[in-house]
Formats: C-alpha cells, sequence, structure tokens
C-alpha cells in the first residue's frame, strides 16, 4: 500500500487522497495581456514527465486539504510533500 | 430529523456471529446513537481571531491534529485545519454555537440531520475497524479523531475510551446503511450484540 505524508494530518494511505493535476504549472498574472498560446498551456497542455515530479493531490478523505507531493512518476516512491501554500525550493 | 433513525431498515437487536459460548460481557457491542446535535465549524482563512477567546460549553477549539476537547456532554472534534465538528447531547447548544462565531470569521453549519452515527464497543472494537480501514490504529489515543475510508465509505472515527475500546463512528447519512453493513459483517466473526 502507498502512503502519502499529509502536512496537516501524517501518514495515510494513498486511497485518502485524490489526484489534482501538475503542482507547477503557474497561472498567467491578472491584469497582464496574455497570448492565446499561452493560455493554451496553461489550461490545457502538459507534459508527461518521467521521474521526479511535484504534483497537487487532494487529502479527499482526511482534511479535504489540498497539498503538494514530490513523486517519482516511474517508481511511485514519494519524496517529499508541502502545504499548498508553501513554496517549492 | 435527527431523531429518526437513520439506520431503521438494517439495525435489529439481538445477538449476531459467533456469538455463543463466550461471555455475554465480553461481547462487542453496535448501537445506533442518534438526537445529537452536529455542527461544523469552520474558519475562514483570512480570519486571524484568536481561538483561546471563544468558548462553547466551556469547552476551546484547538487547531490540533486528531485532537477532540470534550466533556461529559459535548465533543469537538478537529476536522482539518480551521475546520472543527462539534457534538453535543446539548440540542440547544446550536444558539449559543451561532452567538460566539461572529460571521465574518466562521461559518457555522448545523449537520444534524446528515450523519448516521454507530458506536462500537468492546475489546475488539478496532480489530473490525482495520479490516477496512487503511489507518494505522496504533497511533489513534483516547480523546483522538480521524476522517478516513472504510471500504471505500469516507467516515469519522472518534476514540471515546479504552479498555474497552469505545468508538463512535460519524457517516454520511445516505452512506449510513452500507458502513452499518460493512461494520456488522466485519464483526461477526467476534460476534456482537447488537443493541
Amino acid at each position: 500500500m502507498l502512503y502519502i505524508k499529509c502536512p496537516h494530518c501524517g501518514w495515510r494511505s494513498q486511497n485518502e487522497f485524490s489526484y489534482g493535476g501538475d503542482a507547477t504549472v503557474k497561472r498567467p498574472e491578472l491584469g497582464k495581456d496574455i497570448s492565446d498560446q499561452d493560455w493554451n498551456n496553461f489550461v490545457y497542455n502538459r507534459k508527461s514527465l518521467r521521474g521526479r515530479h511535484w504534483e497537487l493531490w487532494q487529502h479527499l478523505s482526511g482534511c479535504r486539504q489540498w497539498i503538494k507531493v514530490e513523486r517519482d512518476t516511474a517508481t511511485h516512491e514519494i519524496f517529499n510533500t508541502l502545504k499548498a501554500t508553501e513554496e517549492i525550493s | 430529523m435527527k431523531s429518526i433513525s437513520a439506520l431503521k431498515n438494517v439495525h435489529q437487536k439481538g445477538h449476531f456471529g459467533d456469538f455463543q459460548d463466550k461471555n455475554k460481557k465480553d461481547l462487542l457491542k453496535i448501537y445506533e446513537i442518534k438526537n445529537l446535535l452536529i455542527v461544523q465549524i469552520a474558519q475562514y482563512k483570512n480570519s486571524n481571531i484568536s481561538l483561546n477567546n471563544i468558548a462553547i460549553d466551556n469547552l476551546n477549539l484547538k487547531d490540533e491534529t486528531s485532537n477532540v476537547t470534550c466533556n461529559t456532554d459535548t465533543r469537538i472534534l478537529w476536522n482539518g485545519p480551521k475546520n472543527w465538528l462539534l457534538v453535543s447531547s446539548k440540542l440547544d447548544l446550536l444558539e449559543n454555537i451561532v452567538n460566539a462565531f461572529p460571521s465574518s470569521d466562521f461559518a457555522v453549519t448545523d449537520l444534524s440531520h446528515s450523519r448516521a452515527i454507530i458506536e462500537i464497543e468492546g475489546k475488539e472494537a478496532l480489530e473490525v475497524l482495520k479490516k477496512g480501514c487503511p489507518f494505522n490504529f496504533n497511533l489513534l489515543k483516547k480523546n483522538n479523531s480521524i476522517n478516513s475510508i472504510y471500504n471505500g465509505i469516507a467516515f469519522t472515527v472518534d476514540l471515546i475510551n479504552t479498555n474497552p475500546d469505545k468508538l463512535r463512528l460519524f457517516t454520511l447519512r445516505s452512506f449510513g446503511e452500507s458502513l452499518h453493513h460493512s461494520i456488522t459483517d466485519a464483526s461477526l466473526e467476534f460476534g456482537f450484540e447488537s443493541i
């Protein structure tokens, strides 16, 4: 069973979590002119990386908070977790 | 509606499973609990109000993982950061709660009608939970609560007492019959008394 360390609740089964996408995607700044291509990249285009990758997960059946998880997409090994408000260093 | 049974169609009184030749006092006991006040209290993210100055039934809210503050009537369960579930047998407490938590900083929601509550008591109570829930119950101490899943059903566990273990399980009212079925099914091995 895969366990994820929720920064709020501690070690919990992956069954309690729900995957929420790429955590490195930044929303274009408000009030700036954004090209269609930039919007397209923000909304739709994602890389399918192999290896270490920061992802968003939600502790859906626990504290219901969004968190950031550094996971290896090939081995499923989890290296680090952060609160959603914490910056990736 | 909170006094109307959520488990009316499934909760039957009697002895079930492998109860024969066992001491009736040591059997697992399963109850349905109803007529409780259940209130969700959520503090807004941008609120900086101190929790120390707010008390409900002489209990403070504590933003600590798994913490339950309690007295004989009322229990305040930590549900998540800045989020609590207040459970009380004092049904008239709602007005005090609404007055104590300013609407500019807190969202107070009465969930009394929307939960099914099962209480399970006995020395095998944790073994029953381990059968369907992935949480490491060695970490759960008296007056701790967690949110987790049991056979895929989202539920809240509140460890009220130990020796013997007494746990209160909350789930959405519409999931109540499924959870009851799962819990009683897992209890058959030990034998149980449904009260």
